[in-house]
């Protein structure tokens, strides 16, 4: 078969036998480290005290941002493919209104459903996994089979969800969760559940025939046609996927605060996508992994733990991300010219 | 055919139904928990009193608001009721309202502007800042007047935000060894509360008390402390709204103190004053509906 997936540094290497190429992911892991190292610097002169040598910080560094990089390897793939899903914090929002209600302690005179209190923690988490797909299903469907472009059926999804997760109890927060299922979101597990679907992701993109697909579709979707893939089938499967990881994200963020609310993961589908754009990830589909994006989301994980520790203004926090976003990418795209021209 | 026309009589007949007034009101957020209480308690008033009410949610822009004002306007509604996005920015509203004599009351947000002054303007709510003093207050006391205070603010384009913490910080100033040692955003949020109040305790510096500009990012700073193995009681917690949630980890002992904002009060109250303004009975320019502190000895009066 003549796809080959863009980023692979074993075939570069192959056809390339005088010098092995870096992957893109030392660039990111080198912007990474510049910026821990920057707060490092700057957190002796300003606080006196390490910003890096805590371990407990460098927990709460992917902690915070497990539930955006959990949707960041579903919009990854989604990207990949030469899309973009704007609907995944909307999603997120349905999932965990829906998984809360289900998830309610008896204790709680005002549950959603009182017959269904206390139940066990697989059902709360198996119908969020279900609604998030769904959603999934039905982006993709619109996109491979109505030919809707991704940017309009996902941003319907977004806005019509959020109507959704509003509609689903009037605006009311679903609250007192049982403590089986707010183990999910308690302590590391969300960075376990986090760094787990990032394996599974990983394997499946670099080893697995899925992945193959999915490459070959973002780098030409007529000859991954031509070439007998079944595109359509392949595109509502990669947005289900999406959808099925945003609906995990919002069971992880539910079980963590403890409630699920309709406002919840406002913007969080542009923290993901930021995430996997940092992470070397090609808006024009073909290019991008989720290494990548682990690093994407780490970089944002440290300026959030760095902005508070170096207790920055808060005006000036979001002007200074928005800049390091940008420079992370320019500086990226730089020494990847760079390289091609060596 | 027949059964079209009758439908459409019927139809038209509902809706020129007389006496019942027709209100427009347009929400800052409908995702905020304090403002949705608020929007229950409209919709609940207008329909005990026997009035038509709409709802439309500004999601927190300025230029959605004033269209939506004009959109209401044009309708030809009754009267409208505004909880406004931005206080500061209430003028061009309000001209809509005043142009096509429609009365209009602000509810829960006090126009900073001359707004009220304009004939058939008023407001319904409650002082911002009153709020934040009772919280200071009563976190000074159980402090004994000593300690290290950390801040969490909501939206930083919220004027609740900066009127709360104000408050905070004017009764902060009146004790000597009371000090602000933070300042931080959360947004009003629980999940960004939980990442915030993680990276203070990793910060290592002593907190005694978290002043939290709302009740959501108390409950995220407890969900943190806890997470961390940091018991309830070894600092305080302050919030403001007295939700349900907040109420009931006040109940289990964990939140120490919050404020009661009424939303019964301020929701149904701007109804009322809209319905009172249409019939032409006289009103009060400024209807303050007032806070109350919420600590464990009052609890059950708003535990029900």
């Amino acid at each position: 078969m003549a796809i080959a997936t863009n980023n692979d540094t074993q075939q570069m290497a192959a056809t390339k036998p005088r010098k092995k190429k870096l992957p893109t992911e030392v660039s990111i892991l080198a912007v990474l480290i510049g910026i821990a190292l920057l707060f490092e610097i700057v957190g002796w002169i300003v606080r006196g005290d390490s910003f890096l040598m805590n371990p407990q910080r460098l927990l709460i560094m992917i902690l915070q941002m497990s539930i955006i990089g959990i949707i960041a390897i579903g919009v990854t793939q989604v990207i990949i493919t030469g899309g973009i899903d704007l609907s995944s914090g909307s999603v997120l929002a349905l999932t965990a209104m829906v998984t809360a209600s289900l998830a309610q302690s008896s204790d709680y005179v005002r549950a959603v459903y009182p017959a269904l209190t206390d139940l066990p923690w697989i059902i709360p988490l198996a119908v969020g996994l279900l609604v998030g797909a769904l959603a999934g299903v039905i982006n993709g469907s619109l996109i491979a089979f109505a030919m809707i472009p991704p940017f309009i059926a996902t941003l319907g999804m977004m806005v019509s969800a959020r109507g959704l997760a509003r509609a689903y109890t009037d605006g009311q927060p679903v609250s007192m969760l049982t403590q089986e299922f707010t183990w999910i979101g308690s302590g590391a597990n969300p960075v376990i559940i986090f760094l787990g679907v990032a394996v599974i992701f990983h394997i499946a993109l670099k080893y697995t025939r899925y992945g193959k697909y999915t490459y070959a579709i973002g780098a030409n979707p007529q000859a991954a046609r031509v070439s007998g893939i079944n595109v359509r089938r392949h595109l509502v499967m990669v947005y289900a996927i999406a959808g099925l990881l945003a609906g995990l994200a919002g069971v992880v963020a539910s079980a963590r605060a403890g409630t699920g609310q309709a406002g919840m993961g406002l913007m969080y589908e542009l923290d993901a996508i930021a995430a996997a754009v940092i992470g070397g990830t090609s808006l024009a589909g073909g290019v991008g992994r989720v290494t990548g994006t682990v690093i994407g989301a780490l970089i944002l994980g440290v300026m959030l733990s760095g902005f508070t520790f170096l207790g920055v203004d808060a005006y000036y926090q979001d002007i200074v991300k928005g800049a390091i976003i940008v420079a992370a990418v320019i500086v990226d795209q730089y020494r990847q010219r760079k390289r091609k021209l060596t | 055919m027949k059964r079209l026309l009758l439908g459409a009589a019927i139809f038209a007949t509902c809706t020129s139904s007389a006496l019942a007034a027709n209100i427009g009101a347009s929400v800052a957020w409908f995702d905020d928990n304090f403002l949705t209480t608020m929007r229950n308690a409209m919709q609940a008033k207008a329909d005990e009193m026997g009035h038509e009410i709409q709802f439309l949610d500004a999601q927190g822009d300025i230029g959605r608001q004033l269209s939506q004002v004009q959109s209401l306007a044009a309708q030809g509604v009754d009267a409208i009721i505004i909880n406004p996005v931005d206080t500061a920015a209430t003028q061009m509203m309000t001209k809509v309202a005043v142009e096509n004599g429609i009365p209009l009351v602000y509810v829960n947000r006090q126009p900073e502007g001359n707004d009220l002054e304009q004939k058939d303007v008023a407001f319904v709510g409650s002082d911002q800042k009153l709020s934040g003093k009772l919280q200071m207050e009563e976190l000074a006391k159980q402090l004994g007047g000593k300690g290290n205070v950390a801040i969490m603010l909501g939206e930083l384009s919220s004027g609740a935000t900066h009127k709360r913490t104000e408050g905070v910080k004017e009764v902060a100033a009146k004790y000597p060894d009371i000090k602000i040692i933070e300042e931080q955003p959360a947004d009003y949020q629980r999940t960004k509360a939980i990442n915030l109040m993680n990276n203070w305790i990793v910060g290592g510096q002593e907190i005694d008390a978290i002043a939290a500009n709302n009740d959501e990012m108390a409950l995220g700073a407890l969900i943190a402390m806890q997470q961390s193995g940091i018991p309830a009681d070894s600092i305080l917690v302050g919030g403001i709204d007295a939700t349900r949630d907040a109420l009931e980890a006040m109940q289990r002992g964990e939140l120490d103190v919050t404020v009661f904002q009424d939303a019964q009060g301020q929701g149904g109250g701007a109804v009322k004053t809209a319905i009172d303004m249409i019939e032409g009975k006289p009103v009060d320019k400024t209807n303050m509906v007032p806070f109350q502190l919420v600590t464990k000895d009052n609890l059950d009066d708003f535990l029900n």
